[in-house]
């Protein structure tokens, strides 16, 4: 086992780029969901911008997350074999492709930037990111991706 | 370029490309303007004309008319008004500044703004200029009154001269022959403006009898984005008890009101307005309508009478059922900003008595409307006949040399129209 677990290419001083980055959208898609709910409920305008705010973020991470991740993804062939890795790299494709009409959607005017597709749309993502989430943790601590392997005494 | 970048343009264009074709703007013009179904955008089409300067060019004008600059390498000038002797007032109104973006697209909007608007600071200065024989070429020009706020209205009711700055009606001593005031204004009343101030030009007339003022407040958003307690005050006509600065809403619904002016035959208030984007190339219908005491005209609730706007919530069927629709449309996003009744004997006679219209131009239609000033006859006090081109040649093909603004009719016959691309005053004459 030793030294054998699948590598990742993207790294700094063998510290995965990817996984340093991936909390940042997912927070971000998940308050997007929030913020839109929120807004839905009060139709007070400072959640739909705060919606805005946080897709464009979450959309800016996912290409930078999606660059490290694809790097790794076609670095390691071994990556390439994992069912869970290709779950993870289509379902956040998909994320990305919803998450940039879902911002076009927010970047209407008033009620209906939210409701009510911006918020399905928000709904749907937070959706499947449950599912690569899942299945990019099961890369991690099932199949070692990137895990260093034990140095101890 | 990466295929994921690709995919993107590819995406962009293809989003781009759906939605209604503009249709023939004929079909929305007078009292019963066709409206189309509503059409949301995923990307609304942005349609922007690349500023060019006049050259030699001049604007082209109807049979019977000829033009030329009154006044040039101005600073965006937006409005004009003439005073009793003659004298001409130029407004050179610096826009306030945009508040920080609320959200992603205000970046957008505001590139936009730059992009179709002038883009020569001005000094939010007023200047006048004087043309004793009328030959259309002034002898005398002088800085009138300086440092003002986003100043647009201007009227002057016996000594007192009233300046509509963006967040106050300032009331200024005038003499007849004066070249320039400055002693400081007097303020009669605050206007609603900062720290947004969407719509900021709030443009001014008086009464027949010089009892009242009215000014045109604008909305605060396109729809209601920047949320309903930015809107309180606005998106109304205030009149103004020119004694005391006491005030109230006149009429309201009005997302943008512009060119308050007395009917001369009938002595109603009329304006015209600019009303919302971003319910396809087609909607909502800018118009031109007599102003009644009380009416509510619809927005944001709803368009021409009681289509109801679904961006609006909490919506407000109570208000939707007494909404009036307006009297004249001018068609979609022709963004009327000026409107003068012509009571000069210069021009042709056909002109007489009716009302000339500054349509500053559209920017959210793949084609083009607006960006002309056109004639609308009148008879007995309501218009009477189609639109007529009479000043044309502002756009020539993606070029824009300039935007008519605000109008005026001198003491002479000549319409005098504020050009703030191509920072000019023309001045239209019979040939």
């Amino acid at each position: 086992m030793l030294a054998d677990n699948p590598r990742s290419t993207a790294a700094i001083a063998g510290h995965p780029i990817h996984v340093m980055l991936v909390p940042i959208p997912i927070a971000c898609f998940a308050g997007a969901l929030v913020a839109d709910v929120t807004y839905a409920e009060t139709a007070d305008m400072q959640w739909a911008n705060m919606s805005a705010w946080l897709l464009i973020a979450g959309i800016i991470f996912t290409v930078l997350a999606a660059i490290a991740g694809l790097i790794d993804f076609f670095g390691e062939a071994r990556i390439r074999t994992l069912r869970a890795a290709w779950i993870h790299v289509v379902g956040n494709v998909v994320v990305l492709i919803l998450s940039i009409f879902n911002e076009l959607v927010h970047s209407r005017d008033a009620y209906t930037s939210v409701v009510p597709a911006g918020l399905a749309l928000s709904a749907i993502t937070v959706a499947i990111l449950l599912v690569t989430g899942w299945n990019g943790w099961s890369m991690v601590h099932r199949h070692r991706v990137a895990v260093l392997p034990e140095s101890g005494p | 370029m990466k295929p994921s970048l690709l995919l993107l343009a590819v995406f962009a264009a293809v989003i781009a490309a759906c939605g209604p074709s503009p249709i023939d703007p004929k079909r929305q013009l007078g009292a019963h303007p066709y409206l189309p179904p509503m059409h949301q955008y995923l990307l609304p089409p942005m349609h922007l004309a690349n500023k060019a300067s006049w050259g030699n060019k001049t604007p082209k004008v109807a049979a019977g008319l000829k033009i030329r600059a009154f006044a040039a390498n101005l600073k965006n000038p937006r409005s004009v008004y003439v005073l009793p002797n003659g004298d001409v007032l130029v407004v050179e109104p610096d826009g306030p500044m945009p508040p920080s973006p609320a959200r992603p697209k205000d970046f957008v909007m505001q590139w936009m703004e730059h992009k179709t608007h002038s883009g020569t600071k001005a000094p939010n200065d007023i200047l006048l200029f004087r043309d004793s024989n009328g030959d259309g070429v002034p002898e005398f020009h002088s800085v009138f009154i300086r440092n003002l706020r986003s100043p647009f209205g201007v009227v002057l009711v016996g000594n007192d001269l009233y300046v509509a700055d963006t967040d106050a009606i300032l009331r200024f001593p005038y003499r007849t022959g004066e070249t320039s005031i400055d002693v400081p204004g007097v303020r009669l009343c605050k206007l609603p403006a900062f720290p947004i101030d969407h719509h900021w030009t709030k443009s001014l007339t008086a009464s027949p009898d010089g009892t009242k003022l009215y000014a045109g407040v604008g909305s605060n958003s396109n729809i209601t984005e920047n949320g309903l307690s930015a809107e309180i005050g606005r998106a109304s006509i205030w009149e103004i008890d020119r004694a005391t600065g006491a005030h109230h809403e006149f009429a309201t619904g009005l997302r943008n009101p512009n060119g308050l002016t007395f009917e001369p035959q009938t002595h109603v208030l009329w304006a015209v307005v600019n009303e919302r984007d971003e319910l396809g190339p087609d909607l909502v219908p800018d118009y031109l309508t007599s102003v009644r005491r009380g009416a509510f005209y619809g927005w944001p609730y709803s368009y021409w009478g009681q289509h109801v706007d679904p961006r609006v919530q909490p919506q407000r069927p109570d208000l939707v059922a007494s909404a009036i629709a307006p009297d004249y449309a001018l068609s979609s996003h022709v963004a009327p900003l000026g409107l003068v009744f012509y009571t000069g004997t210069n021009l042709p006679v056909r002109y007489r008595g009716g009302a000339f219209v500054g349509e500053h131009g559209s920017w959210d239609r793949s084609v083009f409307n607006g960006y002309k000033v056109v004639f609308i006859p009148f008879a007995n006090g309501q218009p009477s006949g189609m639109p007529q081109d009479v000043v044309t040649g502002f756009l020539d093909g993606d070029n824009m040399h300039g935007r008519p603004v605000g109008l005026a009719v001198d003491s002479h016959g000549g319409l005098l129209i504020a050009d703030d691309v191509g920072n000019a005053v023309w001045r239209v004459t019979a040939r």
